[in-house]
């Protein structure tokens, strides 16, 4: 089955959180009322930590939170904004809800691959870039719409992204 | 906040902590508005802020403020937490202090990265002030409010789902009753409302319950409305009008979507979000874009998410994009949905394809008339049923073109050649 | 809602000075539950779907069990609700007085046969190969409630890489028949409490799973097979061996610890091929832990097929009766010589309590005080019940019982830490069950035992005691005898014969009942029934006892070991 989330990576080494990462838990484990309430912010903080949250980072969290780890494993595989393997530097997320749809985000999305040699999912051998779609990022009125990383960059044509990619992998 | 201050803001907050207006007042005064949540159900505000039990026990209240608008076709949440987040923290402010609520959360959808930081610096502001925190501005109020961000999941907009996602598990919508204003979040009284709606209550305690009653169609269906207007109009964008607007106006006005890009026609429109029928471009005369006359027209208003598909458009391609939307996100807890959503999407595929046969095209009704009403534990699979329903009962001709040539009535596929 | 109990008129009305008023109806502890217009009478705080089975309605259904939280996925339950216009989860409907529930209605037979539907098209036709087939509640579902033909073209889900894959080390995976119910999820959680199992992904792509690393590796981990109520957790030591409408169910009790879980003992041909838990709410509710429920294999185990007899370097072998008269004439011999004080006699905690009982009566009637029975000492096993656990240590079912029957050192006596520390030395020893505890095959232990001039056991499996007897008797397993055990709560529970041993291989009461009629002392027609009541007669905790009347277990008055008879 395309896409499933069944497989979370192996980082190969324990992932310890850094001292300014095991703050921000802290802080954050003072705004709920139960430590597993906790648990999406602390799994967001594992992803910024190291850009992807791995099998040990999951474990580390189930640690720090006294949960199960299967429990982590769920809420981890049920949100697709973790990122169970280690990707790009650039993350293209493409929207390919209706309105985007309607706006020619198929053929952004086939142009992007084409460009970068990669299908869905996948990432470029030199690591710089990752293409996923997206289901709707509420950018609809500025339809193709699509983020890099945390940016938004709407309304997006081919000729746009071509100009993006080569200035994205000009930095990186 | 300066310029929020300046404008007025936090009056309503201030007034309503120093003691010039109650809990009960407040929620009188919502209840008078005739306010209707803006998250898609339009359930009255006032109503559901009624039914947290008189005698908690001892829990505390929770407000969760649902910031995770992910129904395709919708993005004023959006605008309003990243143009003016302090109206809507105020709207949270005062919406918890009606509900005695100490501690709220702004669910806010994860994609939303530029939101949620804009949201905390804004709440940052907002303690500096002494608008939050303990015994706020000396009052006794204490109000804690909390940015959570989501992961990825469209479900977590439902309520209950929120409030699974708030505790820490699967966004999986909850058995109901016990309702979230008796049983919600940490098993505590819970209200859920949608950004917009808590915006309004900012503008309600400022202006008055008659002044926000007076705007919009009827007393059914009152006040402002931020629709979101999307697909092949000539300006999209977010516009705000009086609850009643009507559809033509929105898609062709001046003040707003300017018409039809490339003067194409109208061939179906969208009137509430991916989940809302569609309807044909002869039933949008006479649509006045509120809760009861899009359900009037068959249809509902949902998010205000208005998506207009041109006669370049198939249709079945549009269905089976929404379809597959719908299985994507469907969270997997119960049959019907579980197994339908993907079941429509193959169907719809196969049509799309080439490779769709006769029966495919009542077999999709079939599908979803046993998918919905009561068939699950929450409505999403009502919600996925609308798109497949509506398109099958109003342009089944375009189905069967499908059926009968292998490719599409219009748009870029209908030109090919098949094998 | 209709039908609300109408409130008492007050008697006397307005104005007139009336006599007091009539006091309120007593408050109800049931409520009423109307299904499909047959009103009934259901304890208030029963499940929908369990009520209805008290009015003798099956409501179909996977996700729901009694004791697992309520959680309403599979959608199977569906029914109408009067007053609620849409369709109901019945297992998710708090019952309330006066509820009426239909459930042969149109559009429940469609809501049925719609969820049987959404079930079976991604579900593989794997019922020829696959071990629930028989007890499956899939294909009793569909067979009852859902549509005869598919209509389904598209190509189906699959979990190819977690099909046919250990998941633990007894629960074999094939996840491509989960129909996602979250039983065994459940299981783990609420009553296990080890959480090994979780969902994965979402959607239609939604896997049952573990962390990766960790094994379904609970001591219950066999029970996540019984709630799955398709094939997609089975367990290993059962797989293929047989369908399961072949298999003979026979109502026995867990030989595996003290707390004497309610086992059914499922046997083809003579051959034991599993067991299953049995319900008993006041033992093991549904479950069963896997330390017994792995030991049904060991009950085919077998060495001794017929009695053999030593003589010099060689084993000979005889038939039972011949082993029977020489032990017999070697006791006189001792009896008659050094006196009834040169016998002694052990019992087994893995004997029944009508076997011990007939040993120490063996022994009160040759007037010999040294009797006793041991048992090991095991880490502590638990079993959940409904609320709490019941727990056990020893590594026998019946050391209790067998106390119970007087098999201890009476006045004057000795017992077996005597034997075997030397400070005794019997000449005849009677050996009842000849794996009585780990001190069978420990060579120290035995040559104690062999001290004795004669030594004679009842044996099923060879071990050091067995390759030093003189006589050995074949004795049956637990499956091919009858009697009660007694366990760790004091309640005694019977355990039925699932099918006859091998002949000459007898039931251990058959050979102590030869040996002790040979002796003069017993009637060679008794049965383990006739040996309980003769129990119930003399032991005081067991009176009461009646061997018809045993369904469930009995609970003794409270008390330890109550023989206190002397010889």
């Amino acid at each position: 089955m395309s896409h499933t989330r069944y497989r979370i990576a192996s980082a190969g080494k324990p992932r310890p959180f850094p001292p300014e990462a095991m703050a921000r838990i802290q802080a954050i484990l003072a705004r709920y009322p139960t430590k597993q309430a906790a648990l999406l912010p602390v799994l967001w903080v594992a992803q910024e930590t190291y850009g992807w949250i791995s099998k040990e980072s999951a474990e580390e969290v189930a640690r720090i939170l006294d949960l199960p780890p299967s429990h982590v494993d769920g809420v981890l595989t049920f949100y697709t904004m973790y990122n169970l393997h280690p990707v790009g530097t650039h993350l293209l997320q493409v929207c390919t809800s209706i309105s985007c749809h309607l706006a020619g985000a198929g053929e952004l999305i086939e142009h992007c691959r084409k460009r970068l040699g990669v299908g869905l999912e996948e990432t470029t051998k030199d690591g710089k870039f990752t293409i996923v779609e997206v289901e709707c990022i509420a950018g609809c009125d500025r339809a193709p719409s699509m983020m890099v990383n945390d940016k938004y960059y709407e309304p997006m044509d081919e000729k746009k992204l071509d100009g993006l990619l080569d200035q994205l992998s000009g930095r990186a | 906040m300066d310029g929020y201050l300046a404008d007025g803001g936090y009056a309503a907050w201030k007034k309503a902590v120093g003691g010039g207006l109650t809990p009960e007042q407040l929620t009188e005064e919502v209840k008078k508005s005739g306010l209707r949540g803006r998250g898609g159900a339009g359930f009255p505000t006032g109503v559901k802020w009624g039914f947290i039990p008189k005698d908690t026990k001892g829990k505390p209240v929770y407000l969760l403020c649902n910031a995770d608008e992910s129904e395709p076709g919708t993005f004023k949440d959006r605008l309003l937490m990243e143009e003016d987040p302090h109206q809507v923290i105020e709207g949270v402010a005062l919406s918890a202090y009606a509900i005695k609520c100490q501690t709220a959360y702004i669910y806010i959808r994860g994609e939303f990265y530029d939101g949620a930081r804009i949201l905390d610096e804004a709440l940052a502001e907002a303690y500096a002030n002494g608008f939050l925190g303990r015994n706020i501005l000396g009052s006794g109020v204490t109000l804690d409010i909390t940015v959570h961000r989501g992961a990825g999941a469209y479900i977590c907009g439902e309520e209950t789902g929120l409030i699974e996602s708030l505790e820490g598990k699967r966004g999986q919508p909850r058995i109901k009753p016990p309702f979230p204003a008796v049983h919600g979040v940490f098993g505590s009284p819970t209200i859920v409302n949608n950004v917009e709606t808590l915006a309004c209550v900012t503008h309600i305690v400022n202006r008055g319950a008659e002044w926000f009653a007076k705007i919009g169609r009827n007393e059914k269906n009152t006040g402002p409305k931020l629709y979101c207007l999307s697909g092949q109009v000539n300006r999209p964008g977010v516009y705000e009008a009086a609850m009643g607007l009507p559809l033509k106006d929105l898609i062709f006005g001046d003040d707003f979507g300017r018409g039809m890009k490339g003067g194409r026609k109208v061939k179906a429109v969208i009137p509430g979000g991916a989940s809302a029928n569609m309807l044909t471009a002869a039933e949008i005369e006479d649509c006045p874009l509120d809760f009861d006359g899009v359900a009037a027209k068959g249809s509902m208003l949902g998010s205000a998410a208005i998506i207009v598909m041109n006669e370049d458009v198939c249709i079945v391609n549009a269905a089976q994009n929404l379809s597959k939307f719908f299985s994507h996100e469907s969270c997997g807890q119960c049959t019907p949905c579980r197994e339908g959503t993907p079941w429509l999407y193959r169907v719809l595929t196969r049509i799309e394809d080439g490779e769709g046969r006769v029966e495919d095209v009542d077999l999709l009704t079939r599908i979803c008339n046993q998918m919905a009403n009561g068939m699950t534990i929450c409505v999403f699979a009502d919600a996925a049923i609308a798109p497949p329903l509506s398109s099958v009962a109003k342009f089944r001709d375009e189905y069967m073109h499908h059926i009968e040539h292998k490719r599409c009535l219009v748009g870029a596929k209908a030109a090919m050649a098949t094998a | 809602m209709s039908s609300q109990p109408q409130k008492p008129m007050v008697p006397g009305g307005g104005g007139v000075p009336s006599s007091p008023a009539a006091p309120p109806p007593p408050q109800k502890d049931t409520f009423t539950v109307i299904f499909d217009g047959k009103p009934i009478e259901v304890p208030k705080n029963l499940n929908l779907i369990d009520a209805a089975k008290l009015a003798g309605i099956d409501i179909p259904h996977f996700c729901y069990h009694p004791r697992l939280s309520v959680v309403g996925q599979c959608r199977m339950c569906l029914v109408e609700i009067e007053g609620i216009p849409k369709i109901q989860a019945a297992c998710t409907t708090p019952l309330k007085d006066g509820l009426s529930v239909k459930t042969a209605t149109e559009k429940v037979r469609s809501s049925r046969a719609a969820t049987m539907e959404f079930l079976l098209i991604n579900h593989p036709l794997d019922c020829p190969i696959c071990d629930q087939a028989g007890e499956c509640t899939l294909q009793d579902n569909s067979f009852g409630y859902g549509h005869q033909l598919s209509n389904y073209d598209e190509s189906k889900r699959q979990y190819p890489t977690f099909d046919r894959t250990m998941i633990g080390p007894h629960v074999i995976a094939d996840m491509t028949r989960c129909i996602q119910c979250t039983r065994c999820i459940r299981f783990t959680q609420e009553i296990a409490g080890t959480s090994e199992l979780t969902f994965l992904d979402r959607g239609g792509r939604t896997l049952v799973w573990t962390h990766e690393g960790q094994a379904l590796d609970n001591d219950w981990s066999g029970c996540a097979a019984d709630v799955c109520p398709v094939g997609a957790l089975t367990t290993r030591e059962f797989r293929f061996r047989s369908r399961v409408w072949y298999l003979q169910k026979t109502k026995s009790v867990c030989p595996g610890c003290n707390v004497g879980c309610n086992v059914s003992i499922e046997s083809k041909e003579d051959v034991v091929y599993r067991f299953l838990p049995r319900y008993n709410p006041d033992v093991n509710d549904y479950w069963l832990c896997d330390h017994g429920r792995f030991l049904s294999e060991s009950l085919n185990a077998r060495d001794v097929y017929r009695a053999t007899l030593r003589q010099g370097n060689s084993v000979q072998d005889i038939i039972v009766p011949a082993g029977i008269q020489r032990l017999a004439a070697e006791i006189r011999t001792t009896v008659d010589g050094t006196g009834p004080a040169g016998l002694f006699f052990l019992g087994s905690a893995h004997l029944s309590n009508e076997e011990n009982f007939l040993l120490r009566k063996l022994a009160d009637h040759l007037a010999c005080p040294n009797r006793d029975v041991s048992v090991d000492k095991s880490r502590t096993r638990k079993i959940k019940r409904k609320t709490d656990w019941v727990e056990g240590d020893d590594a026998a079912a019946n050391f209790r019982g067998a106390r119970d029957m007087g098999l201890a050192p009476a006045k004057n006596g000795y017992g077996l830490e005597a034997v075997l520390s030397g400070k005794a030395s019997p000449e005849v020893v009677i050996v009842a069950d000849a794996d009585f505890a780990a001190a069978a095959d420990d060579p120290a232990s035995v040559a104690a035992l062999r001290r004795a001039r004669f030594l004679a056991v009842c044996a099923r499996t060879a071990n050091a005691l067995t390759r030093a007897a003189d006589v050995v008797l074949p004795a049956s397993s637990l499956a091919e005898k009858e009697g009660t055990f007694t366990n760790v709560q004091g309640r005694v529970q019977r355990f039925e014969r699932a099918f006859l041993p091998r002949p000459p291989v007898r039931a251990t009461w058959e050979l102590l009942l030869q040996l002790s009629t040979e002796l003069g002392f017993g009637d060679r027609n008794w049965t383990p029934a006739d040996l309980l009541a003769a129990i119930a007669k003399e032991i005081p905790a067991y009176a009461g006892i009646d061997p018809k009347d045993l369904e469930g277990g009995r609970l003794l008055k409270k008390g330890d070991f109550a023989w206190n008879g002397t010889l």
